[in-house]
């Protein structure tokens, strides 16, 4: 999934392109989410241990359950969700997916035999696995979406490089995704763990959303965003197959020396075997020029939501508990004073940093990944 | 008298300065170390300054201290002390009030020392804390004419703050030429305060003051008023200027000469 290493690699090249932020300094924000990947997670991961909760026919709804719970709490911090969702995958893609198809077949028959062997730990962990985004968990999410007067789209291919047209275009403020190719496609802040982030045990457990600002990223690279690319493909994206022996830190080093894909794939080519089949340009042209909805036909628009609509949903067809869906229709209704607050950056202006002589520069940058942030020397 | 030359070799130091009551500073980090949590302390030879926004960029902290003031300053570069904040309180906490302290840097900016001297002289300690690197946006300010400018009581100030945070989130100031309203409206009911400008002026102190060039009504998060109550101790009055859609300015001086301390807080746009 996504770029294989980026993140690490980020944060020892470029540790000043990844910040963590407070959850609830994002009032007043747009913020573009990926969908499907987001609701991939409540079907697999929230659920974990026990089995997916259910209504009366039998039917998974934990993906409403999480999608309702979470962008209610997000409201309320006065964000400004809007979910994006994936249209066609790009024929490139077809390769990757099919690994994850293979794989699921997999986990579904060591489910199978585990269930018959009656060994409970190793058919949690495949059925695990199983869990697949049906296009009725789609629907049944738009649908909630809808009724909570939250703005969603579909996107024509990839959902991340919809979101990054957004960002682009200053329609939102960052696309909240887990996955990094995000800002291979151009977006231009990238939040991972904003809806992890969104739960109220996750704070406590000091899980916090973490930007990544796609410019500092390449000035810190000394990287064109041309460049930038070339080095996610060479890394491994979810378009190409990974040539083998080469990392993250390989691509960056060869990325850094060549200026370039080409040149870097002609001293891989002495040592390592390229695959045959390796369209790096067709990837190229994807995440440069992907297909998207132009954001100028995009309009994004909060309402009101419609609350005898979502009580209707979740209480009677799918016996979630009436108190505290009401509850939580209360947050909501009031989430509107949240994202009032104004900023002082729309008034003040910032000041562009003073070079400062390198000679003195002599403090060490933290790094940004250690839990608690041990600036000092 | 020294000359120059000799001045300098005598202390390795960037900077160095003594102030004769420790109960300034610490009146100033008691005021914003909720709101901040690491800042740069810029040492320049025209005084030392803090500039730090919360992290929701919310709101400002501008606090000026006057080469002037300061009984001794001595700065021979412009230097950065990146601090962080706790850490600072908990090495404050180790002077009292009346002690003189004297602060300093050296060439290399890893560190600062901090030397507290008690009245009389018999007690010396010594701290040494280390410095961090502190990557902050520096906001420039525009020269702005307000509105409307209040000056009340700090406590006063402060009170008002306290008495309304219970009853909602934010707070509707209003400025009139007659009068200042603050009011408050919560789920459990609403609630407001209403100054008006002091006819006598007895004690200086506790006058209310409106200069009006014309009226505004803004709303403001009552958290960060409370927030910037904290600096009351530093002075006994407080002056608040406003304009339409613009940040608030709070200012409390440190008397003559010696500096203040500002906050600037983002409006509620409704």
């Amino acid at each position: 999934m996504g770029i294989k290493g980026l993140t690490k690699l980020l944060g020892d090249y470029a540790p000043s392109c990844v910040q963590q932020q407070e959850l609830k300094n994002y009032f007043g924000r747009k913020i573009a989410i990926d969908a499907s990947m987001n609701i991939y997670q409540f079907l697999s991961a929230v659920r974990a241990g026990a089995d997916n909760l259910r209504n009366e026919a039998g039917e998974v709804t934990s993906h409403l359950s999480g999608l309702f719970y979470r962008t209610t709490r997000l409201m309320e911090l006065g964000i400004m969700p809007c979910y994006v969702f994936d249209g066609k995958p790009p024929e490139l893609k077809s390769g990757e997916l099919s690994k994850r198809i293979e794989a699921r077949r997999q986990a579904e028959a060591s489910a199978a035999l585990a269930k018959e062997e009656g060994d409970v730990e190793a058919y949690e962990k495949f059925n695990r696995r199983v869990n697949k985004v049906s296009p009725e968990v789609i629907e049944q999410s738009k649908r909630l979406l809808r009724l909570m007067g939250i703005p969603i789209l579909e996107a024509p291919e990839e959902a991340e490089a919809q979101c990054a047209s957004l960002c682009k275009e200053n329609l939102v403020y960052a696309t909240a995704s887990e996955d990094m190719d995000s800002l291979t496609f151009g977006s231009s802040k990238v939040i991972r763990q904003l809806w992890v982030g969104a739960t109220s045990t996750a704070e406590k457990k000091g899980i916090h959303p973490l930007e990544f600002s796609l410019e500092k990223a390449l000035l810190e690279l000394n990287f064109s965003y041309e460049q930038f690319i070339d080095l996610c493909i060479l890394c491994g994206c979810d378009y190409l197959d990974s040539i083998r022996g080469i990392g993250p830190y390989k691509a960056f080093n060869l990325i850094r020396k060549h200026g370039n894909l080409e040149g870097a794939l002609e001293e891989i080519k002495e040592k390592h075997d390229v695959p045959d089949h390796f369209p790096y340009d067709k990837a190229r042209e994807l995440f440069l020029k992907p297909k998207v909805h132009s954001p100028s036909s995009v309009v994004l628009e909060w309402s009101p939501p419609d609350e005898q609509g979502i009580i209707q949903m979740l209480v009677h067809e799918s016996n979630f508990n009436e108190d505290n869906i009401r509850k939580a229709l209360k947050r909501l209704a009031h989430s509107k004073h949240a994202s009032s607050q104004g900023r002082l950056e729309n008034f003040f202006s910032i000041k562009p940093k003073e070079q400062q002589d390198p000679s003195t520069d002599k403090k060490r940058k933290a790094p940004v990944f250690s839990p608690k942030r041990n600036k000092r020397r | 008298m020294v000359s120059k030359e000799e001045q300098n070799s005598l202390s390795s130091f960037q900077f160095e300065a003594r102030l004769t009551q420790a109960s300034l500073i610490k009146k100033i980090l008691e005021a914003i170390k909720d709101l901040v949590t690491d800042a740069n302390f810029d040492c320049s030879p025209e005084g030392l300054s803090l500039q730090a926004m919360d992290s929701s960029h919310v709101s400002l902290v501008s606090m000026v201290l006057h080469a002037q003031g300061f009984e001794m300053f001595r700065c021979q570069r412009a230097v950065s002390l990146g601090i962080n904040l706790a850490s600072l309180t908990k090495i404050l906490k180790c002077a009292g009030n009346d002690d003189s302290i004297t602060l300093r840097a050296d060439e290399k900016g890893d560190k600062a020392e901090f030397v507290f001297e008690s009245q009389s002289q018999d007690r010396l300690s010594e701290f040494e804390l280390k410095l961090m690197d502190i990557d902050s946006e520096h906001l420039g300010i525009p020269d702005t004419k307000y509105s409307a400018i209040v000056e009340m009581p700090s406590s006063e100030y402060r009170r008002i703050c306290s008495d309304l945070g219970v009853m909602g989130d934010t707070v509707r100031i209003s400025v009139s030429k007659e009068s200042v309203k603050f009011q408050v409206d919560g789920d459990i009911g609403k609630g407001s305060v209403c100054l008006h400008p002091s006819s006598v002026v007895d004690k200086p102190t506790e006058v209310v003051k409106i200069s009006l060039e014309e009226p505004v009504d803004m709303i403001f998060s009552i958290r960060y008023l409370n927030y910037f109550a904290k600096a009351a101790p530093l002075s006994d009055t407080v002056t608040l200027s406003l304009s339409k859609d613009f940040p608030l300015q709070i200012e409390f001086k440190f008397g003559e000469q010696m500096g203040y301390l500002r906050y600037y807080l983002a409006p509620k746009i409704d």
